[in-house]
């Protein structure tokens, strides 16, 4: 897998005055007021919040899965506010990698077949597909498990296949959605050491939401969203104690 | 072709929904396979007997008039006609049976000249000429009763007050199977004559061979002229207009055949549509997530349409397969209705029966898949996220 830079120093992620708002007949629910984010390449952003406090409808923004009701999203230089339906899905199948709360794997392809899956969309050839599937599934540490459907795996298995869906086209920025909200703690340690992996040995560019203070402590930088406006960006206790050592 | 392996899989997913669906499309399918070759076959009728230059000669008034037994040496002296033989229905029960097999009283002495494509062994014919109780019968239905050379036949009169008692001479070969029996028009006229029963001194119809299709109109003119001002005009036809007439005399009731069939393919249609509704619900957000990492909503819409089309497919083969079978079944079972193989009324309606089938999976998909295509992702995500 290639280790993701920033070509420019420019940020992966920009976030500029976001407002979304959501309309339920005649009553209008405003989710993001005045949002301002940045993340640089290999920056691990864990966004925390209660419920209702608009954490996934930012990080649905910042996926390119919906739009902004005004305000500037740009991700890997596309200004996604001013993209096309289609044009979105191309994008999104180049520089996203989606981690969900339930791994919503495809429960009638094998864990190589789902892994497949997005490069189906590239122009890669059968034996360069088959080569991503692999190194992908080899860096999740489930290379022995290519053929096996996802109801012949364990919760933390699943997600790891998911990851490795994740990761199989090498995308510019993984979003993940609660990623270890439906695992025990044991595997909600593995999931959180793999993706730390994927910030540091791959260096990944990740957002991820959770309610986890445990797994938010794993990032590189924490936000917190309240009534949807973000009150703080700082960097993660892991993160303050790693500049900590390294200053020392 | 990528997508494929993935659209296979849903077909399978849920093994006994689409089992079910594909039945219901099979169902209605069979059913039409069955309707469209009875209509194959009647029109094949009608072109095969355009091969054997065989003419029919009737009453204008059509079966209910006579034609008496006179003309049929009338018939036969017209120049371009080669043989010429009375052909009488008898429509008699067998044993407890009614009518389960055709019967016609002809003249032995020159029905294999106007059926020439028959075939007989020379020593059975001559024996059949000989007995006056004698009677030929198809090799395939005498194969499919056990009857042997020497055994007796009786048919009880129904229309005519004459019982026959039959002794079979000999069997023939034809083309196809013709699940009839012929016996001497003699032996009948006399018996209807002691009996002073109706319908003595009427040959039914003739059927004569013309030396060649050219001469077909000439002759069928010179007959019609011949009895135009007699007491029993006659309306002289090809065998195949024959044959025809008994097609469109069916009209009415394969219009009605057609729409009852079209009525429960449309009727199934629905049913498939809402299993494939059904499924499409169900994977709500495995679509949000297709659309999420990538899969355009053309893609997507293609991918519900495949899926569809393929199930309809299925069944389309399924149900004409099927159907094939049935009338494969029906030529053995009724061969006077269905007197012709699969094999020889194949054709292109086969074809168009597989487009209906893929054209139902198609149709049946179709709102499912805009829905799909359409729907949102974030919503279809809401769900699960």
């Amino acid at each position: 897998m290639e280790q993701q830079t920033s070509a420019n120093g420019d940020p992966i992620v920009l976030v500029r005055d976001v407002y979304k708002e959501f309309h339920r007949d005649a009553i209008t629910i405003p989710v993001l007021m005045g949002i301002d984010l940045e993340l640089k390449a290999r920056d691990f952003l864990a966004l925390m919040g209660p419920s209702g406090s608009g954490k996934s409808t930012l990080l649905n923004l910042v996926a390119g899965l919906d739009r902004p009701t005004s305000g500037q999203v740009i991700v890997a230089g596309q200004d996604l506010g001013r993209t096309s339906e289609g044009e979105l899905a191309k994008w999104r199948s180049r520089h996203i990698g989606f981690i969900f709360q339930l791994y919503n794997l495809i429960p009638v392809l094998t864990a190589y077949e789902n892994v497949e899956l997005p490069l189906t969309l590239t122009r890669l050839s059968r034996r360069q597909r088959d080569e991503h599937v692999k190194a992908a599934l080899e860096v999740v540490g489930l290379s022995d498990r290519l053929h096996h459907y996802p109801r012949q795996l364990s919760g933390g298995q699943e997600q790891r296949v998911a990851i490795a869906r994740a990761i199989a086209t090498d995308p510019t920025l993984l979003v993940a959605d609660e990623p270890t909200g439906d695992l025990d703690a044991k595997s909600a340690g593995e999931i959180l050491d793999l993706m730390e992996r994927l910030n540091q040995e791959f260096e990944k560019t990740i957002i991820m939401v959770t309610h986890d203070p445990r797994a938010a402590q794993r990032a590189k930088r924490l936000a917190h969203l309240e009534k949807g406006v973000l009150v703080d960006a700082l960097p993660s206790q892991a993160e303050t104690t790693a500049r900590r050592e390294a200053s020392a | 072709m990528k997508s494929l392996k993935y659209i296979w899989r849903n077909v399978t997913r849920n093994k006994l929904r689409s089992s079910l669906t594909i039945l219901s499309v099979g169902f209605s399918l069979a059913l039409l396979t069955v309707l469209l070759g009875y209509m194959a076959t009647q029109n094949l009728w009608g072109s095969e007997a355009k091969k054997y230059n065989r003419i029919v000669v009737m009453n204008t008034q059509g079966f209910a008039g006579d034609v008496p037994i006179a003309y049929v040496d009338r018939v036969r002296r017209i120049d371009g006609v080669l043989a010429a033989v009375p052909y009488m229905w008898f429509g008699g029960n067998y044993k407890a049976e009614q009518m389960p097999f055709s019967q016609f009283g002809t003249d032995a002495q020159q029905a294999f000249d106007v059926w020439s494509e028959f075939t007989i062994d020379p020593a059975q014919l001559e024996a059949w000429r000989n007995n006056r109780q004698g009677c030929v019968v198809d090799r395939r239905l005498a194969a499919r009763r056990g009857w042997k050379i020497g055994e007796k036949i009786p048919l009880q009169g129904t229309y005519y007050q004459f019982n026959l008692d039959l002794e079979l001479s000999g069997t023939f070969d034809s083309p196809q199977n013709t699940d009839t029996l012929w016996f001497h028009w003699k032996y009948l006229d006399e018996g209807l004559r002691k009996a002073e029963a109706i319908g003595e001194g009427n040959a039914g119809t003739i059927f004569a061979k013309v030396e060649r299709t050219s001469r077909i109109p000439e002759v069928v003119e010179k007959i019609d002229a011949q009895f135009a001002s007699s007491n029993n005009p006659t309306r002289t036809q090809t065998e195949s207009a024959f044959a025809q007439m008994f097609v469109e005399m069916l009209g009415n009731i394969r219009t009605y055949m057609l729409a009852i069939g079209l009525a429960v393919v449309f009727s199934l249609s629905l049913v498939a549509a809402n299993a494939m509704a059904m499924s499409m619900r169900e994977r709500t957000t495995e679509i949000a997530v297709l659309k999420a990492i990538g899969f355009s909503r053309g893609r997507v819409l293609w991918m519900v349409l495949g899926e569809s089309c393929l199930i309809g497919l299925a069944g389309g083969i399924l149900g004409v397969g099927i159907g094939c079978l049935f009338l494969q079944v029906l030529n053995r079972l009724m061969p006077l209705q269905f007197p012709f193989q699969v094999h020889e009324i194949a054709g292109l309606w086969l074809a168009a029966l597989l487009a209906i089938a893929a054209a139902i999976g198609l149709a049946s998909g179709i709102v499912p898949a805009v829905r799909a295509a359409q729907q949102s992702v974030v919503n279809g995500l809401r769900q699960v996220v």
